[in-house]
């Protein structure tokens, strides 16, 4: 409702009368046809991508007679639970998913309060060895987790840890602190100093400033950071597997081995048993990546 | 920040700087930083420096009961030196780590150019595919791609016949290495490409628009706004991301050892594996040592590259 | 060179929203207009619909004699300045500014012979090899400039390339792109945000808002003879002083009742509009330029204002002062640039207005004096109410002719 009545406008007499519609219908076809295109490639794309996921999940909620089938049934009808049932009963399931459980959260616990301090340090003072710190905790990525296990085994089997979860999270740490320390330093990073100086004018001490006034404003970060280290700590293969030698003490991933053996695999209750153990991963990671920031090319580890 | 020239004489200011408040002060970060160096230094640091003292020992079952090897120098290394197969998995992981790199980057750099230009609903459901496949557990995708490609039932095998590239019925995807290989590296690609694609899509997003525009009217077609203006920006993102992936890719051992039920034949040895199997299969500590020192040094250059990036782009302060 | 053309040009968003509405424009072969109106008024889309930045919703956009809505960016022969130059970070000078040669495959020869010329025009010479990180802000828009007048097309379209540098620089920069413009006669259509720009650098001058254009003139005319409310507020500076004041007549002449005061127009004004007729016995709107009020003389018959002075700011070769007057100031928020009332002291209120005056550097008047204020009434302004269209002299004409 605006009462600014424009001037009359300036005569420019529209020479040739190509209707404005007209130009208008003819803008939008030619990128229609182009829209179209780029978005059936994006679909075909996200079939492929997905596609292996999907058949997880599907194969695990078909019926045993259309698994061992040479034509492949696309979808899971009808659907049964048998696989899980049967994945869920075999030996030790329950039991390494205590141990993953057990595992996972001291290796969070223990590993973002070392990181949370080390951040703080990091993040927030100027001291010697600071870049040397740095680049250390970059190096790591150097090491080949494979490579390492060879005098971690030696060393644990001299203190009598081997087949313990207390190793099994000492050696976890390995990968998993230098990634949590680098993640939570550049969250600190992200929030200004001047909210701590303002509150230690205020009168707090420095310490009260990181704990009243940092702490809470990275949380979030604290959050994603140990999603992740419950990531990489659920997922982790080959140390359990190394380390770890019986049925009772062994980690989820390692269980999933179990399935093959001498007759075959059953691949039904394998894929029921994979889409378990892929679970709360999956969960918890959609729930973080958004958050996480990219920049962070650190340390997201893969696998 | 700025500090007002202080009236105080200079002495009491330089009698300021010793006060205890001062001192602790200092130490703080060394006090924080404590747990982290102790606990990186046990378990990475200890067990790095006997890697390599160990690569200069004989170590076997006997030295591992008696928790003590034979110093034997560079005995070790001249024995994997002349070995012929210990070439051939150098070489093999090299080659091994060449493809896989190339392919994810491309692909990746590719899927992410694609996703700058979808309509809203179908770049939520291609991200959302892309974290799903991210998200996904090696030992979980591993197993999921035996099965697909599983000599009776396999879906891959299936489906490759009726679209006539030959006939995969009963056929067995290990029996040859290459063919084997082909199937570990599309696990690999697979696995990777979301990380690849969803960081190089976020640095294309911070690529000025107006650099963009400003090529285009300069009479740039799209594919010269890709090469002049968008690549040279997104240089860093592509040394952090190709750096890391050598790392990773190099150091590889989950993925061929799951595939081929933990009994990997000689052909399919990548140097991870090599001395996985020389150190426990074997009980050569000492050989699987050296090779692992070897995998090591070869990562070096790498790690260099991308440390020295990331100092570049400012992450490292 | 080439004219541009835009005939009935919209844009709109989802939702309905239309950013410009209806723009019918020409600029004519080797013209210089600047597009000016406060943010949000559309002008930098209608520029990159122009550019082929934007898609056209409706109507038409023609270059030269083309018409083209459907041509991308790259096609149209056009060159343009960004507000934050946009130079490649990562290019020399040198090959930023052959950028556009190079992607129009002009031959090596050439391209080096157009870069060096216009590196010497602009003073780039010694700065060919360094990138953009190391040149100061008046460096890099002279490059942003150079990069733009190379490839020599057939029109500049300009956006807000000023804003980023500091006051000094800005007036030196304004001289000289005008300067390029004239030697160049290059058709350039050029947007700005600030009024002074536009007064001082376009041969003609569009102001716009709210997505629509509300005149389009010489700035002197724009400035003699605004076309409505938001015109006469939104050039000048200080801004135009508006009254809201009671027509009345008085025997044979028409008077102005403002506040307590009378102010009798002059018989030629009355005789050059004849629509004020029409408004006898109504409200109307006054406007009066800061210029046409002086310290009152001698002379008991001439129209004057009394009021109190509230603030005398000290020009230097000038004063203004702010004096506080009986009357009705215009409470029509919707009709004005706001932007530019709020140099107005006091907050409206009923029954008083502050007027700015422009006084002699030498005036004795001091706040809190009482002053009478001599009123050239040969230069009131009078606007609707209701519309904010001016009651024009019927003479004014519209539109300027082409500078050819």
């Amino acid at each position: 409702m605006s009462s600014v009545a424009p001037i009359a406008p300036v005569p420019v007499a529209p020479t040739t009368a190509r209707p404005a519609a007209v130009a208008r219908r003819r803008l939008r076809r030619g990128h229609v046809a182009r829209r179209v295109g780029i978005n059936l490639l994006g679909l075909a794309v996200f079939t492929v991508m997905i596609f292996p996921v999907y058949w997880m999940v599907a194969t695990a909620f078909k019926p045993g007679r259309n698994i061992q089938d040479y034509k492949p049934h696309w979808f899971p009808a009808p659907a049964t639970l048998s696989n899980f049932t049967n994945a869920v009963h075999r030996p030790y399931f329950w039991t390494d998913v205590k141990n993953s459980l057990i595992i996972v959260s001291f290796v969070v616990v223990l590993s973002l309060t070392v990181a949370f301090l080390a951040a703080l340090a990091l993040s927030r003072f100027r001291f010697y060895g600071r870049t040397a710190f740095i680049f250390l905790i970059l190096g790591t990525l150097m090491v080949p987790l494979a490579a390492l296990i060879i005098p971690l085994y030696i060393t644990l089997s001299r203190v009598h840890l081997i087949n313990t979860l207390t190793g099994v999270i000492a050696m976890y740490m390995t990968f998993v602190l230098p990634f949590s320390v680098w993640t939570l330093q550049g969250f600190m990073r992200g929030v200004p100093r001047e909210l701590e100086e303002a509150a230690m004018v205020d009168g707090s001490t420095r310490f009260g400033a990181f704990v009243r006034i940092l702490l809470p404003l990275v949380a979030p970060g604290l959050v994603a950071t140990s999603i992740f280290a419950f990531i990489q700590a659920w997922n982790e293969f080959i140390i359990a597997y190394v380390f770890l030698h019986d049925g009772s003490k062994q980690t989820i991933t390692v269980w999933l081995a179990s399935f093959t053996n001498l007759h075959g695999t059953d691949w039904g209750p394998l894929m029921a048993g994979a889409t378990l153990t892929a679970l709360p991963v999956v969960v918890f990671f959609v729930l973080i990546q958004r958050r996480i920031a990219f920049g962070l090319t650190a340390g997201a580890v893969r696998g | 920040m700025a500090v007002a020239e202080s009236e105080f004489p200079l002495v009491s200011r330089r009698r300021r700087r010793l006060s205890g408040r001062r001192v602790a002060s200092a130490l703080a970060p060394y006090a924080l930083l404590a747990p982290a160096a102790a606990i990186i230094g046990a378990v990475l640091g200890y067990p790095l420096y006997l890697l390599v003292r160990l690569s200069f020992e004989k170590y076997g079952l006997f030295e591992l009961v008696r928790h003590h090897g034979t110093w034997v120098g560079l005995g070790n290394y001249r024995k994997i030196f002349h070995d012929s197969q210990f070439w051939h998995v150098v070489l093999r992981t090299v080659v091994f780590t060449a493809v896989n790199v190339t392919l994810t980057m491309v692909l990746g750099t590719a899927i992410a150019l694609l996703i700058a230009r979808l309509g809203r609903f179908m770049r939520l459901l291609l991200t959302t595919a892309l974290v799903l496949v991210w998200a996904t557990p090696v030992v979980v995708a591993v197993n999921i791609w035996r099965w697909m490609v599983d000599y009776e039932f396999g879906v891959a095998n299936w489906t490759l016949t009726k679209l006539h590239f030959g006939n995969f019925v009963h056929h067995d995807w290990f029996a040859s290495s290459l063919s084997g290989f082909g199937v570990i590296t599309a696990v690999i690609v697979w696995g990777a490409i979301p990380f690849v694609a969803i960081t190089v899509y976020a640095g294309l997003s911070q690529v000025p628009q107006e650099l963009i525009e400003a090529a285009q009217i300069d009479g740039a077609r799209a594919w010269n706004v890709f090469r002049e203006v968008t690549l040279p920006l997104l240089k860093p993102i592509f040394i952090i991301l190709a750096s890391l992936s050598i790392i990773w890719d190099f150091q590889v051992f989950n993925q061929v050892w799951i595939m081929l039920g933990e009994r990997p034949s000689p052909d399919y040895y990548l140097m991870s594996i090599y001395a996985f199997v020389e150190s426990f299969r074997i009980n050569e500590y000492g050989l699987g040592s050296a090779i692992a020192v070897v995998m090591v040094a070869m990562m070096m250059v790498a790690t260099l590259v991308y440390i020295r990036q990331m100092v570049k782009t400012g992450e490292v302060r | 060179m080439a004219a541009i053309q835009l005939v009935h040009v919209s844009k709109e968003y989802g939702g309905g929203a239309l950013a410009v509405n209806d723009l019918n424009l020409e600029i004519a072969e080797g013209e210089f207009v600047v597009l000016v109106g406060p943010s949000g008024c559309g002008k930098t889309t209608a520029l990159r619909m122009v550019a082929g930045l934007e898609e056209i919703t409706d109507g038409e956009i023609r270059i030269g004699d083309r018409v083209v809505n459907d041509l991308a960016p790259r096609d149209r022969d056009i060159a343009m300045v960004f507000q934050n130059y946009a130079l490649y970070p990562h290019k020399t000078v040198y090959e930023n500014l052959v950028f556009g040669l190079r992607m129009r495959k002009v031959p090596k020869e050439e391209r080096r012979r157009r870069v060096e010329e216009i590196a010497r025009i602009l003073g780039l010479e010694d700065m060919l090899q360094r990138r953009p990180a190391q040149l100061s802000g008046g460096q890099r828009q002279r490059v942003a400039m150079g990069r733009a007048i190379v490839r020599e097309p057939q029109a500049f379209l300009m956006d807000e390339p000023l804003s980023n540098l500091d006051a000094k620089l800005r007036v030196q920069m304004r001289a000289e792109i005008a300067r390029i413009q004239q030697t160049l006669a290059v058709t350039t259509l050029y947007v700005t945000h600030d009024q002074v720009e536009a007064m001082t650098m376009g041969h003609r001058v569009a102001v716009m808002r709210g997505g629509v254009l509300q005149q389009v003139d010489t700035p002197q005319r724009l400035y003699d003879s605004p076309g409505n409310l938001f015109v006469a507020s939104f050039v000048g500076s200080p801004a135009m002083n508006l009254l809201e004041v009671v027509l009345e007549r008085d025997g044979g002449t028409l008077v102005c009742r403002v506040g307590d005061t009378d102010l009798e127009l002059p018989a030629d004004t009355v005789g050059r509009r004849p629509a004020l007729e029409r408004f006898v016995g109504r409200h109307i709107a006054v406007g009066i330029r800061p210029e046409a009020l002086s310290e009152a003389g001698e002379d008991p018959d001439a129209p004057r204002l009394r009021g109190r002075v509230l603030l005398v700011e000290a020009l230097g070769a000038e004063s203004l002062a702010h004096v506080e007057v009986t009357g009705t100031p215009l409470d029509r928020p919707e009709l004005v640039d706001v932007a530019a009332s709020q140099t107005h002291l006091l907050p409206v209120g009923e029954r008083t207005a502050t007027l700015l005056a422009r006084l002699e550097h030498d005036t004795g008047v001091r706040p809190g004096h009482i002053v009478d204020l001599a009123v050239d009434t040969r230069r009131l302004h009078f606007f609707d109410l209701e519309s904010g269209v001016a009651i024009a002299a019927a003479a004014a004409p519209v539109t300027a002719a082409a500078v050819g």
